[in-house]
């Protein structure tokens, strides 16, 4: 395939073949641009005199890109030439930076002539310009070479084609299983943080009676008595195990991408498993291959040899929709992250090293409040991130089509509800510019339907707020992995990553390591699963969503794997299981992580377990699960609506102590 | 006793203990520290010192509209709507859980919704409601900026004294 050559380039495959000439031609009919761009004193060529000024501010206006190779490739298509110079004998009329470009019919007195200045023929057409001395039986040995040419080139493309069909067959395959192994371990995520909120709730209320003089009103003396006391392990896990629901929440996936999935995934199947798809999907691929249709078997399917729609009918599966909606472009280079992951030590909290590998990715941050942006840019330059501050979309867009900026962010953060210009809009309008920078929406709006509308708006992810510095790299590592220094042995913070993901997080993995990390759980689990479930034989069929949920005993037996699989003094191994021991400061510090003191109790959770307990189906729940988290949900009706679980959020509960007055 | 407390830590990058009971998630509190280049904590300090500032100015604001009877009641509901929301960014992302939750409260009744998502479609009750919550949070910024700020022992204060 053709590199990318920017937006006009593209917008100028189609037919209209001379839009470009007459740009060019518009262009040079500005006589404000005398100094930068003119017609050559002869009016048969132009010159660009100043290369920098001409591709920073008139390419950006005309041709909506700032790329000088670029707009030169464009003419050679169109056959316009440089002209050259012979510089030694000092002949350069226009100085030695001009370029000067000629096309015979391009002149500046023939603006009538522009139509006959067309793109080249895209591949070599000789041998059908018969020539007329031929005589007729010539030109059909011509005409037949010229058909065995093609021929061969269409079998050519079509053996390139099946292999391409083949390894998309493979990673739609990986998709679709790593799908189903996150979604299992976010099953048994939220299974162990009911489980362990259950356990935590009880003692609290236990506690909580012991404490009732533990109000709200608290002076300073109260406060110097309580100062030196260790705070309460069995406050602890509450912020955590928000935390950890919240990312569990963050992690949803796009529902139309995964029917898409599902449906290549099926036909794939349809079409016999392939062999090397075992790679890493062992659990998924055994069940062997499904019926036999030769739905797409390229090589074998009739509709392929009719020539000439072999080449097309087999791109279609992967319309840009569904490539689109692949989010992750770097294949998954271990195989095997379980072996990997258990011989993964904690890297030291040695920060002093970059985890950028050349360059340090410049960032916009588009965030109203200032607070927030604070916060975001102080993280991110403790990241190592160079930071642009918006502080609305409106302001956000200015950026972006200042054609100093243009393409040089390279990730946008962007909050939602903004004055002037939100965040849905303005990402929209970015989009018109540039496809390729990810955007990530920061909200605490992240009810599925919102993060739908963002999807569709073209952004590419979500950060939850209140943002972290570690939800933070962990979006900077997977949209920005091919600038990391080292993508499989990224080692700063990845202790980090694993706090935030509350999951178990081998350090030292790649920008993966989040999802590696879940693969790797979620075959455990997988594994578990199996051996509970016999029925689950049949390749890509299984349904995690219809396990009945275990119960909390189900639920601490199917952690053991994990957690023994898991060399990373995580918190989440340690420090939940303790706490649900009941072990008061049943914290473990991470050994050179960033384990914090406890933080307070978090009263959210209850509620947030008890909904989910209630929705009894895994992984992500959209409004509902929305709705006990941030309460904003809309739709009250899908959620359970127990008013003395609600009190806990908001009202004096009884037992709550020193919650809301 | 700070110090004492500090001793016995076997690590001493820790963060010293925090003690703001229900009003911060130390979790998230501690990132922000985290970013102080020293222990003058200028960063969180001037965030902190930044954040009650808005905070007072957007209950003054609340206050104006909640005061104000000549705006008619949907209007105003909205007003508070986009006011509660804004100040519960900046209270959610310091960790200052207490009065993000007030900010909910006002965001929430501000759509005319209860804090369960339920609708509410008397416009007095919400203006009630919301009036309550500026009331808590605006006694909860007063305490937390004590803990913070006082001479004695407020957190930004020790190291000085």
């Amino acid at each position: 395939m053709p590199p990318p050559e920017g937006d006009s380039a593209s917008a100028q495959a189609g037919n209209n073949s001379s839009d470009f000439v007459r740009k060019l031609y518009k262009m040079l009919e500005d006589p404000t641009y005398n100094s930068v761009v003119r017609w050559s004193a002869d009016g048969d060529s132009f010159v660009v005199l100043e290369n920098e000024k001409f591709t920073k501010t008139i390419l950006p206006k005309h041709f909506k890109h700032s790329n000088f190779a670029s707009f030169v490739r464009q003419l050679n298509k169109y056959d316009f030439h440089k002209v050259r110079h012979n510089e030694e004998s000092g002949e350069a009329p226009y100085g030695r930076d001009a370029w000067e470009f000629r096309h015979p019919e391009f002149r500046a007195d023939r603006k009538d002539n522009l139509d006959n200045i067309r793109r080249k023929a895209p591949a070599p057409r000789k041998p059908a310009q018969a020539d007329d001395a031929f005589g007729a039986s010539q030109q059909i040995v011509v005409l037949s070479e010229s058909l065995t040419a093609t021929q061969h080139q269409i079998q050519a493309l079509q053996e390139q084609y099946f292999e391409l069909a083949q390894t998309n067959k493979v990673l739609v395959n990986e998709v679709i299983s790593l799908q189903k192994m996150v979604r299992a371990q976010s099953q048994v995520s939220n299974e162990l943080i009911t489980h362990l909120s259950n356990i935590e709730d009880r003692r609290r209320n236990s506690r909580h009676s012991a404490h009732s003089s533990h109000s709200s009103h608290s002076g300073p003396t109260f406060h110097a008595g309580s100062l030196g006391q260790l705070p309460d392990g069995a406050d602890e896990p509450a912020a955590e195990l928000r935390r950890a629901r919240e990312i569990l929440n963050g992690v949803s996936p796009d529902s139309q991408a995964d029917r898409e999935l599902e449906r290549l995934s099926v036909a794939y199947h349809q079409n016999g498993s392939p062999s090397d798809s075992a790679t890493s999907s062992v659990m998924f691929t055994q069940g062997g291959p499904g019926p036999m249709h030769m739905l797409h078997d390229p090589l074998n399917d009739p509709r392929h040899m009719v020539y000439p729609v072999g080449q097309t009918t087999g791109i279609d599966p992967f319309h840009s929709d569904h490539i689109n909606n692949i989010p992750y472009t770097r294949p998954l280079s271990n195989p095997n992250p379980m072996a990997d992951s258990a011989q993964i030590t904690p890297p030291p909290k040695d920060q002093g090293t970059s985890m950028w590998s050349h360059k340090r990715p410049r960032i916009l941050l588009v965030e109203d409040d200032k607070t927030c942006a604070r916060i975001g840019a102080k993280f991110l330059h403790v990241l190592e991130c160079s930071v642009d501050i918006a502080k609305d979309g409106l302001e956000a867009v200015e950026k972006i089509n200042n054609p100093e900026n243009n393409e040089s962010f390279d990730l946008i953060f962007m909050d939602i509800i903004m004055p002037n210009l939100d965040g849905v809009s303005a990402t929209a309008m970015i989009r018109m510019v540039t496809a390729r920078v990810p955007i990530i929406a920061m909200t605490s709006n992240i009810r599925q339907e919102d993060i739908q509308t963002y999807f569709q708006y073209g952004m590419n992810d979500v950060l939850a707020k209140p943002f972290t510095k570690d939800s933070m790299i962990r979006v900077l590592r997977k949209h920005l992995a091919y600038m990391l220094k080292d993508p499989l042995q990224g080692g700063l913070n990845s202790d980090d990553t694993g706090q935030t993901v509350g999951a178990p997080g081998p350090p030292g993995q790649n920008q993966q390591a989040y999802s590696n990390n879940q693969q790797a759980q979620a075959n455990m689990m997988a594994a578990a699963a199996a051996m509970a479930n016999s029925s689950m034989g049949s390749g890509a069929q299984v349904k995690f969503e219809q396990t009945p949920i275990p119960s909390p005993t189900t639920t601490s037996s199917w952690h053991s794997p994990g957690q023994m699989n898991q060399t990373s003094p995580n918190m989440d191994g340690g420090g939940y299981m303790n706490a649900g021991g009941g072990g008061p400061g049943g914290m473990v510090l991470t050994p050179g992580g960033t384990q914090r003191p406890p933080p307070q109790p978090y009263q959210m959770m209850n509620n947030q377990v008890n909904s989910q307990l209630a929705g009894g189906s895994a992984g992500f729940q959209g409004g509902g699960h929305m709705q006990a988290s941030e309460g904003m949900g809309m739709g009250g009706g899908s959620e359970e609506n127990r008013p003395e679980k609600r009190q806990r959020l908001y009202g004096p509960g009884a037992n709550q102590g020193p919650f809301v007055q | 006793m700070h110090s004492h407390y500090d001793d016995d830590m076997e690590d001493q990058d820790i963060m010293p203990a925090l003690n703001f009971e229900e009003h911060v998630d130390n979790g998230i509190f501690e990132q922000i520290l985290e970013m102080d280049d020293d222990d003058k904590r200028e960063f969180s300090k001037s965030l902190v010192t930044n954040f009650f500032d808005q905070a007072e100015e957007t209950f003054v604001k609340i206050e104006e509209v909640l005061n104000n009877n000549k705006v008619d009641d949907a209007k105003r509901l909205e007003t508070l709507s986009s006011l509660g929301h804004f100040l519960k960014g900046s209270s959610a992302t310091l960790g200052f859980n207490k009065i993000r939750d007030s900010c909910q409260i006002i965001q929430q009744y501000g759509h005319k919704l209860n804090v369960d998502g339920s609708a509410e479609p008397n416009e007095q009750v919400c203006l009630d409601k919301i009036k309550g919550a500026l009331e808590t949070a605006r006694n909860d910024k007063d305490e937390l900026a004590y803990k913070m700020f006082n001479k004695i022992d407020g957190f930004f204060k020790p190291h000085d004294e």
